[in-house]
């Protein structure tokens, strides 16, 4: 509990990144959170990956092939059970971690796919939202004027709007729209659903800062050598930033989880893969006959990711938050 | 502070022009044409047509004094929401739906603000110890949990299973029987959440100097806390509580489509579900316009109850 | 209580702070009296201990991550630091009292003047209403605020900051401590201001018999304020001693690097003296006596960088932790 430091270890000088990594690993608790998001994150991919080749290139993975029926419907989770495909004779034998659903498809494995698409969600929203957010948040602090005017009047406006209205709003009027020739997939109307309607937040926040930060000495230093704005903004004060930025999306990545969550379950999201939402949608009805895994599976599966996040944004927060170090 | 009010009702005007444009941009341009949609499958070019001319639908959209925007304009400042896609006026809808969500989200309300803060002084009362530290865990778990666990769990578990409550709004039971799950849901639910911001603004008032000061003084930690720091704790729990209230109108959606409740929230899980433009277009527009007169009284409170802001 | 009765008595007092970088040791074995009807000044630089010692005979350490792990606190002839909680509040604001160096944050911002101090009068003294409100308006008087009845009303964000700390002292003083303790009270004021707090202070003390810890570190302060002087370095007393022997022969090489450092009317320098290097880390504090390293004459000693010099009477009235001072040579 208590180290002895040495002397020499407190006067080396110490880098603001490289300072916030050391003391984040030295908590243990959210470095072992930090890996259960990489597990996510990681999962994510390798499915993300296996769905292509399954879908267009014929291979074949099993954990990624969600619609295989493995099993009878609503088969309990069990470490033997038998049953009799349709269209084949002999019993296939095998063994399930979480039971099946109605269809026979195993709940693991929909709540494996499950995991790709609320990361992939809140993955691309976030990049969304970040995209919106900070050019815009930084033009209005910058400027100031009118065109801070016109932004703030902007997200002020979409902000008078409550959130899950709008959320759904732009769910429902995305679904089945044409941006030019194409027709918009159920996934990416949620992407921009959920990016279109966030950014606000992050918008003020960045604007905010920027205020702040605008007239400090380097921004003077950088205007007399002669650097334009853009160099100004983009090169100067957003690096300065960026420590806002994370924090902000590792916070936020968790409620477009949930987000997304709650479009699925609305039927709002992309229906014809499995998310969590709709699993728990399939759970209103299945309860009443006793059958629970699947609810069970999509609730611990977002309950131990929005834990970690949370734990791991916190963390993170302390880390790098140079108001509240207290070391 | 009469001259605050006025140069805020006139900011109030963009931002309801905005919310407008946004809708309309929204259920207008992006939305496309719905003539389709309210004339049905098998629906002729004629009666589609028809349908055109009779919601407006075939005039220019901005750039003239009868544009669809201006209309719709015009009707939201009337408040003149015409009719649902099933042709029931929806100032009637509306009207119907208020007092079943009021009856479900104000209870939770006031039920939530009470163990929220009073939870928080507690925790405040004993920070640093294993109690708060175990506190703080269990918030966060139950942050973590989804909104829709917690309702079909509780549902299951208490009404089903253990059947202390109807697992549906029956209207003719007693109140506390009807609608007493879905508020006990409710406050459990957002109490993680709640409680962890409480704590924090507790907290961080336990930390500033007159704190110390009150203790200097010899006054015990229970005058300290619920005297001295509440007081200044309220200023930002007021403007949080305050601006929370429209969102009571709106009805906690989710659990009155998990029990029946016939709320705004049902209507508007109903509309989005029809893809009523209609109706999520009014429904927006007010409670846009309730958000932003509520954020004018909040920062009023504000003013009231911090000495230390004057409003110019 | 006569004139030389010790008030106040700090035996071997130490305060520890339990981090994540390791035991912070802000006060260790810190042993000093403080006379009735006297000004006690604890000097020393930031850092070296002073407010924590005088936090921690409120016992208003906050705990975690301190604790006050060693030593006796007598007051009136019982240990402060082994009474009961209730016991200790009596005393606090009551028969002990203590100003603040921030008086803009120390007063709580949603309270007006007189309800603050009428709550200490209340608590302490079971006054209520009227008469307590009258109390606190005699009060804002003696502490020299103009236009009392009018300032009792009103919020501190309303004040300057001198009348700030006026109102804090009345706060203080409304129910006529023995020992008044004031740390840094005058830090965060205008050299003007400063003069007239001080004044105000030695007015106070003694129209009301009251002793006074002095906390600062402005020797100037010091010089013209107090009559015994108290100097922590690195969380020890170095020295210790009444103010005119300490100004006129200091015995520790810290202290006199201090007063040396100090600029003078008249003098003729081109540069200031400093005493070399910086206070160090309590987390980490040298071996030995932990000023060796700065020590113009001790730091290649080697006794003094393996032994931590005891505090030690070396005239009537004037005691030092120095091996030097003590007469060792090497």
């Amino acid at each position: 509990m208590t180290e002895i430091t040495t002397q020499n270890e407190l006067m080396q000088p110490r880098g603001y990144w490289s300072d916030a990594i050391r003391r984040l690993r030295k908590r243990k608790l959210a470095m072992l959170c930090f890996w259960i998001v990489a597990i996510y994150a990681g999962l994510a991919a390798f499915i993300w990956v296996g769905d292509i080749l399954v879908t267009h290139f014929g291979w074949k993975i099993p954990l990624v092939q969600w619609n295989e029926h493995v099993g009878p419907s609503y088969q309990k989770p069990a470490a033997h059970y038998e049953f009799v495909p349709e269209m084949k004779t002999e019993s296939q034998k095998g063994w399930c971690l979480l039971g099946t659903d109605f269809m026979g498809q195993s709940t693991f494995r929909k709540t494996l796919y499950g995991a790709k698409t609320a990361m992939m969600v809140a993955f691309c929203a976030s990049i969304i939202s970040i995209l919106i957010g900070v050019p815009l948040g930084a033009l209005a602090g910058y400027y100031r004027g009118w065109v801070d005017d016109a932004i703030v009047w902007f997200y002020t406006t979409l902000g008078t709007i409550p959130y899950i209205l709008l959320l759904m709003a732009f769910a429902v009027v995305l679904r089945g729209a044409h941006i030019g020739p194409w027709e918009l997939r159920g996934s990416v109307s949620v992407y921009l659903a959920i990016g279109l309607t966030s950014w606000v937040g992050l918008c003020r926040l960045i604007r905010g800062e920027i205020i702040k930060r605008k007239e400090s000495e380097y921004v003077l230093a950088a205007r007399a050598m002669g650097c334009s704005d853009f160099r100004i903004l983009f090169f100067h004060l957003l690096p300065n930033v960026f420590h806002i930025i994370l924090i902000n999306f590792s916070l936020r990545f968790v409620s477009f989880i949930h987000a997304e969550v709650i479009l699925s379950f609305l039927g709002l999201g992309e229906t014809d893969k499995p998310s969590w939402g709709a699993m728990i949608d399939a759970a209103r009805t299945e309860l009443a006959r006793d059958v629970w895994w699947e609810m069970a599976a999509a609730t611990v599966a977002i309950f131990i990711i929005s834990l970690a996040l949370n734990i791991f944004s916190d963390a993170l927060r302390d880390c790098l938050d140079p108001k509240l170090r207290m070391d | 502070m009469t001259a605050f009010i006025i140069r805020r009702l006139l900011y109030m005007f963009p931002i309801v022009v905005g919310v407008l444009l946004v809708t309309f941009t929204l259920f207008t341009l992006i939305g496309g044409d719905i003539s389709q949609q309210i004339a049905g499958k098998n629906a002729d070019a004629e009666t589609i047509a028809e349908i055109r001319h009779e919601y407006g639908l075939d005039k220019p959209l901005f750039w003239s004094w009868d544009s669809q925007f201006v209309n719709h304009f015009k009707k939201a400042l009337f408040f003149d929401f015409g009719r649902a896609m099933d042709r029931e006026r929806i100032s009637a809808k509306i009207l119907r739906g208020i007092v079943p969500s009021l009856m479900l989200t104000v209870p939770m309300f006031i039920g939530e603000i009470i163990a929220a803060v009073s939870l928080a002084l507690i925790i405040a009362y004993v920070r640093g110890t294993i109690w708060d530290v175990s506190a703080v865990v269990i918030c966060v778990a139950g942050m973590s949990i989804p909104y829709l666990s917690f309702i079909i769990f509780g549902q299951y578990f208490f009404a089903y299973k253990l059947d202390w409550f109807p697992i549906i709004y029956l209207p003719e039971e007693p109140m506390i029987k009807s609608v007493g799950l879905p508020i006990l849901i409710g406050i459990l639910a957002s109490l993680g959440g709640e409680l962890r911001f409480y704590r924090t603004i507790m907290l961080d008032e336990m930390r500033n100097d007159y704190v110390r000061t009150a203790f200097a003084k010899g006054l015990s930690t229970t005058r300290v806390l619920f005297k001295h720091v509440l007081k200044n704790a309220m200023i930002p729990i007021i403007t949080n509580v305050v601006l929370t209230i429209p969102h009571l109108i709106l009805g906690s959606f989710l659990l009155e489509r998990f029990f029946g409740i016939p709320g705004l929230g049902y209507l508007m899980i109903e509309a989005i579900g029809a893809r009523d433009f209609f109706v999520i277009n009014a429904m927006t527009f007010i409670f846009s316009l309730l958000i932003v007169i509520f954020t004018l009284l909040a920062d009023i409170c504000y003013a009231f109850v911090d000495p230390r802001i004057s409003l110019k | 209580m006569s004139e030389h009765e010790i008030l106040l008595s700090v035996q071997n007092l130490s305060t520890h702070f339990f981090t994540q970088q390791g035991v912070a040791k802000a006060v260790q074995d810190v042993s000093f009296d403080i006379p009735a009807g006297h000004m006690t000044a604890l000097v020393g630089e930031s850092g070296c201990g002073k407010s924590v010692t005088s936090l921690s005979i409120l016992r208003l350490i906050p705990d975690p991550p301190g604790k006050i792990i060693g030593g006796k606190i007598i007051f009136k002839g019982q240990n402060l630091l082994e009474m009961s909680e209730g016991r200790m509040r009596a005393i606090r604001g009551n028969d002990i009292a203590m100003i603040f160096q921030e008086p803009m944050t120390s007063l709580n911002p949603v309270f007006t003047i007189g309800n603050q101090i009428v709550e200490v009068i209340s608590l302490h003294q079971g006054i209520k209403g009227k008469a307590a409100w009258d109390m606190a308006v005699d009060m804002l008087t003696k502490v020299g605020i103009a236009d009392p009845a009018r300032r009792v009303q009103e919020y501190p964000h309303q004040l300057s900051g001198g009348m700030r700390q006026r109102a804090m002292i009345a706060m203080a003083l409304s129910c006529s401590p023995s020992l008044l303790i004031a740390d840094e009270p005058t830090t965060a004021l205008d050299v003007t201001i400063q003069a007239q707090i001080l004044e105000l202070l030695k007015k106070l003390q003694n129209e009301n018999r009251m002793s006074i810890l002095l906390i600062t570190h402005d020797l100037g302060v010091v010089a013209e304020t107090a009559q015994t002087v108290v100097v922590m370095y690195a969380s020890r007393v170095v020295e210790k001693a009444d103010v005119h022997s300490l100004f006129a022969s200091p015995r520790h090489p810290y202290t006199q690097g201090l007063l040396r450092s100090l600029p003078r009317l008249g003098q003729r320098r081109k540069r200031l003296d400093v005493i070399g290097g910086s206070v160090p880390n309590p987390v980490a504090f040298p071996g030995g006596c932990k000023f060796h390293p700065r020590c113009p004459i001790g730091a290649k000693d080697p006794h003094c960088q393996a032994c931590e010099p005891p505090l030690q009477e070396i005239q009537p009235g004037h005691a030092v932790a120095c091996w030097y001072a003590q007469g060792y040579r090497r």
